[in-house]
């Protein structure tokens, strides 16, 4: 989706972007007349996509204005002929093409569309899933509360930790429906989580089970059957007339959309009357699913089934689902021919026994894995040095207490809790011994296992750089301490290029002072002072009752205004990759100047970092200015050796800084980030990646309490910022000149 | 003139109603009994306040609050000296009236307040049960009848809005989530007169927007929201509509987040 230019909002629309394209137009030898026709259909236009509309033409009649006249033409066609949303996304796709592959081939694509193409590219492809992937991912969240992922397949089924859907729902012709057709479909599979389909109790299977297996599941359960496959299919079909009763209380207004929509698939699907009898029966099912009723041929068929299905209905468990499923299956079994698998519509949440049997058995082996790491670890680490801990605990140390237990080991004592009790028993204490505190007389200083992930992680941090978590969207989880950062410092440069900035900008930053200085005064009022600039009425007030009282007035009578009451503290994060070479690296770097300038005129505390570098192993953080730095004669040569390096990867420095400053004790915690557009790394850090594990970094930073602020220099904003940046405060400068003016009263404005 | 502090004081005569969702009447009761304050934690909107009014209406005790803000004095609390057509005057702050009343003083939103006034409830609130007025040079001792109540929203995890342990370590704490569907539905159909359809669909979305609590959003849908949208819909504004100007605007300014809420509002409702 390129080109969506956020930047042309309503107001720039009506403002200075409409007198350029005008006089872009005029250039092109537009007449007035026809400039006010152009005008005149752009205004035209629905408001959902005008400001796209002209940011197209905008961008057209930068290269050649007589393309304006006929692509809004088209467009006019187009829109007698798409409905809202197709329109909205057949001028993306031509935006794409100009983007893509330029003014040729986008002229060519306008004037060759026809009314039938145009009508074809009403819903070709339906909903496609990624579409609405996000929104669907927090939907099933809400719903189910669990952390479930949505990925595309063939069919819709579930293995316990993600949802598979079909990539493409085209039923409808409307966005509506195909989007309630993935809605019903991720709520039965959440309902086949958490109802025990495929999560089934072991109780529950044992008792059903011939041989019970070391780790049972409901793949066990059908292996139990000769035609599994007919199992599957039956039992499908059961747990989805079951399930329906839950989702009913559930989800009622859900529920009630998609009865229509399943009598559609109903009266969609053919009738075979040459079909086995065995594929003809789970038809019948199927149908009974759908419709709700049993079709007349069916009960000829199988006499009173139906009733014992329907009674599934009536708040059932699984158990009752796998009891029918007995009684159908050998009905089935009994008839004649062999069983031709039926082909069902997305609707039908089926079974995969293996690959939930995988899943939960992969979920057991992790948790097994990370308590034998745990004990690992244990067994491996350095021998303990005594003078390390209690200089970084001293003050607080603990004493064993004589109602618990601990772990001796390596010359360290561990508080001993249910986990590592586990862990023991699993694996042995090879190494060490467990005593009562009673019987250490108070002698030691006993760690929790959490003290103990401290100290490691310390060590790891001297040692090579700090980890950090990356978010996948695709498995909607953190890939844990993928990313090694590494803090480094600048070379100084040997320009002067600190003075010859403030040589440029001389007058701004004679304004720039007066604003700041400004900005001081505004604080807070404090009451009840000693001193102030004026009396404190309700101070007055009490002292005079006081004394009236015959109690000694108090002296505390005056108001002032608070300077020190400032708590503000920024961090400045700059995008030091190879792209903002040239005039992005040279504004970043004046922009700098800019803002230490003010800064130092408003004594608010702030840091500058840069950032770059190049794959999750070496993410490069480079000092410029600390916390606790003043702004000298080093920091100057830093500003000034501050050069393009490698690529951008976003999330490692986003979430470093955030600990930097969560360090930091102001009370407002600003964080600017200056970067020019995209995240991207040398390896898959590319694309929805890219963002969304930028926006999942910023989040986390809002979750800390931080306020990030987003500046993106960029001329062609594409409309994945709104998404990457979420609820995050961002802004977009197409003119890299006018960077340092800029972000001087964005500060400003940030901070009052 | 000195600041005017929203205080309600009465002496509540008809029965609020409360349903209680756990043991807290007859612990708060204990509490009472031994003269222990009390912490009522949890999320906005779960019925603290409430509570808080039932159990004095049970106890017939009059109930102050005072809802905290950050400018907030200790003088706002304890009282003032006033002049009053040449005289002075000494005037309780809320905080006195209750002991000397032998009330229930309840500081809402406790956290609010600046760190140098919750203080001055340091004194009441340990076995000692007294209230310093420096002012006056007089030590007020609680009668058995006074209680201190104070609230907190632990949700909210702010450094700064933390509860201090010298403060929260005297008090008793109740923790309050929300109450199982089944009492939430009553709760919303006796507060807003909706029917038991709605009411429970309400809860549900309630329920579905918790899970978000961290996965996108702060916290989730209170009760008190549940009960404003219902009050919406009876008013004949149509569900859909009721639920995103009541729960799901309220929640966040998130774009993909208020995507999401319209279409857990559309699959309930
Ligand atoms: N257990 C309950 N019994 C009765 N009403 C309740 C209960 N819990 C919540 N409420 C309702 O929710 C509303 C908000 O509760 P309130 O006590 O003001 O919340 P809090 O003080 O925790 O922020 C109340 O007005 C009341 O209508
Ligand atoms: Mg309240």
């Amino acid at each position: 989706m390129a080109g969506t230019g956020d930047k042309y909002s309503d107001e720039k629309y009506a403002g200075e972007f409409r007198e350029d394209f005008i006089r872009n137009l005029r250039i092109d030898f537009f007449d007035d007349e026809e400039i006010s026709a152009v005008l005149r259909d752009l205004d035209s236009l629905d408001s959902r996509i005008r400001q796209k509309v002209f940011a197209l033409c905008h961008t057209l009649s930068h290269a050649s204005s007589s393309l304006v006249p006929n692509a809004l033409k088209r467009i006019k066609t187009a829109s007698g002929l798409l409905p809202g949303r197709d329109l909205e996304r057949w001028i993306t796709h031509a935006y794409d093409i100009l983007d893509r592959q330029g003014i040729g081939a986008f002229a060519d694509y306008i004037s060759g569309i026809d009314d039938e193409a145009l009508r074809r590219f009403s819903t070709p492809e339906g909903l496609p899933l990624r579409e609405i992937m996000a929104v669907l991912e927090t939907y099933i969240r809400g719903i189910s509360g669990r952390e479930l992922k949505i990925a595309a397949a063939r069919e819709t089924y579930t293995d316990t930790s993600a949802i598979f859907l079909p990539a493409f729902v085209n039923r409808y012709e409307d966005r509506d429906r195909n989007y309630l057709i993935y809605k019903y479909c991720a709520a039965l599979a959440w309902a086949q989580i958490s109802q025990g389909t495929v999560t089934t109790d072991e109780d529950v299977l044992n008792r059903f089970l011939k041989e019970v297996p070391a780790e049972p599941d409901i793949s066990a359960f059908f292996r139990m059957f000769p035609d599994e496959r007919m199992a599957i299919d039956i039992f499908s079909i059961l747990e989805a007339v079951r399930l329906e009763t839950f989702l009913e209380k559930e989800l009622p207004g859900l529920m009630r959309e998609v009865k229509a929509v399943k009598r559609d698939f109903l009266n969609d699907r053919p009738l075979c009357p040459e079909q086995a009898r065995k594929s003809a029966f789970v038809e019948g099912l199927y149908r009974l699913y759908l419709d709700g009723e049993p079709a007349e041929e069916f009960q000829n068929l199988t006499g009173d089934i139906p009733g014992d299905i329907l009674m599934l209905k009536k708040n059932a468990g699984v158990e009752e689902s796998m009891k029918l499923l007995g009684i159908m299956y050998d009905l089935a079994a009994g008839l004649a021919g062999d069983y031709q698998p039926v082909i069902f519509d997305p609707l039908l949440c089926t079974i995969r026994p293996q690959e939930v049997s995988l899943v939960l058995k992969a979920g057991r082996r992790a948790r097994r894995q990370r308590l034998e790491g745990m004990i690992t670890k244990l067994l491996n680490m350095p021998d303990f040095e005594q003078q390390k801990i209690t200089l970084r605990r001293a003050g607080q140390q603990k004493l064993p207490e004589s109602g618990k237990e601990y772990l001796l080991i390596k010359g360290r004592l561990i508080e001993l809790d249910s986990e590592m009790r586990e862990i023991l028993q699993e694996r042995g204490m090879s190494g060490g011994i467990i005593v009562k505190g009673a019987d250490m007389g108070g002698a030691g200083s006993p760690m929790t296992l959490t003290d103990l992930m401290e100290e490691d992680e310390v060590i790891e941090e001297s040692a090579g750089g700090v980890k950090y978590d990356e978010w996948d969207y695709k498995r909607g989880g953190y890939k844990k301490k993928w990313c090694t950062l590494r803090e480094k410092n600048v070379h100084p440069g040997h320009d002067p290029f600190v003075e010859q900035t403030r040589k440029r900008y001389s007058g701004y930053i004679r304004v720039l002072r007066k604003r700041f200085e400004l900005l001081r005064r505004e604080p807070r009022l404090l009451r009840r002072q000693k001193d102030g600039d004026d009396f404190d009425l309700d101070a007055v007030i009490d002292a005079y009752s006081d004394s009236h009282a015959g109690l000694a007035p108090s002296e505390d009578l005056f108001m002032k205004y608070d300077r020190q009451q400032r708590s503000i503290a920024v961090l400045f994060l700059l995008d030091m990759s190879g792209s903002t070479k040239g005039w992005i690296n040279e504004a970043e770097k004046e922009s700098l100047v800019l803002m230490a300038e003010a800064l130092e005129t408003l004594g608010d505390r702030y840091a500058i970092f840069g950032f770059s570098g190049m794959k999750r192993s070496n993410c490069d953080f480079y000092r410029i200015k600390g916390f606790e730095e003043p702004y000298d004669g080093k920091v100057k040569r830093r500003i000034s050796g501050i050069s393009p390096k490698d690529y951008t990867r976003m999330g490692p420095p986003i979430r470093h800084s955030v600990k930097i400053l969560k360090a930091v004790e102001e009370r407002t915690r600003l964080f600017i980030t200056l970067s020019d557009g995209r995240p991207e790394d040398y390896d898959a850090y590319k694309g929805d990646y890219a963002i969304e594990d930028t926006r999942r970094a910023l989040t986390e930073a809002r979750e800390q309490g931080i306020h990030p602020f987003c500046i993106t220099i960029d001329r062609e904003a594409g409309s994945y910022l709104r998404h990457m940046y979420g609820e995050v405060n961002y802004i977009v400068i197409d003119d890299v000149k006018k960077l340092p003016n800029r972000i001087t009263e964005i500060y400003r404005r940030l901070t009052t | 003139m000195a600041k005017v502090i929203k205080t309600e004081e009465f002496i509540i005569r008809e029965e609020p109603f409360y349903l209680a969702t756990d043991r807290e009447t007859e612990i708060f009761e204990a509490a009472y009994r031994n003269r222990i304050p009390v912490l009522l934690k949890g999320p906005t909107g779960c019925g603290k306040t409430r509570f808080m009014q039932y159990m004095s209406w049970r106890l017939k005790r009059p109930l102050i609050t005072v809802s905290c803000h950050d400018d907030l004095t200790a003088s706002d609390l304890v009282g003032r000296y006033l002049v009053q057509g040449g005289e002075t005057v000494w005037i309780d702050g809320p905080l006195t009236k209750a002991v000397r009343t032998g009330g229930f003083c309840y500081l809402d939103e406790i956290v609010e307040a600046r760190k140098d006034t919750t203080v001055v409830i340091h004194p009441l609130a340990d076995d000692r049960r007294i209230l310093p007025i420096e002012k006056r040079g007089e030590v007020l001792e609680a009668p058995p009848e006074f209680l201190l109540g104070i609230s907190y929203n632990p949700g909210y995890q702010s450094v700064l809005k933390d509860l201090k342990q010298s403060t929260r370590q005297r008090f008793l704490a109740l923790e309050f989530t929300y109450p199982d569907r089944k009492l939430e539905t009553a709760i919303v159909m006796h507060e807003s007169g909706m029917d038991e359809e709605i009411c429970g669909r309400l809860v549900i979305l309630a329920e579905k927007t918790r899970n978000l609590k961290d996965r996108g959003l702060i916290e989730g849908a209170s009760t008190r929201l549940l009960i404003h949208a219902a009050k919406l819909i009876s008013a004949g504004i149509g569900a859909e509509k009721a639920c995103s100007v009541c729960v799901a605007e309220p929640l966040t300014d998130d774009h993909e987040m208020l995507e999401a809420l319209a279409e857990l509002i559309r699959s309930i409702f």
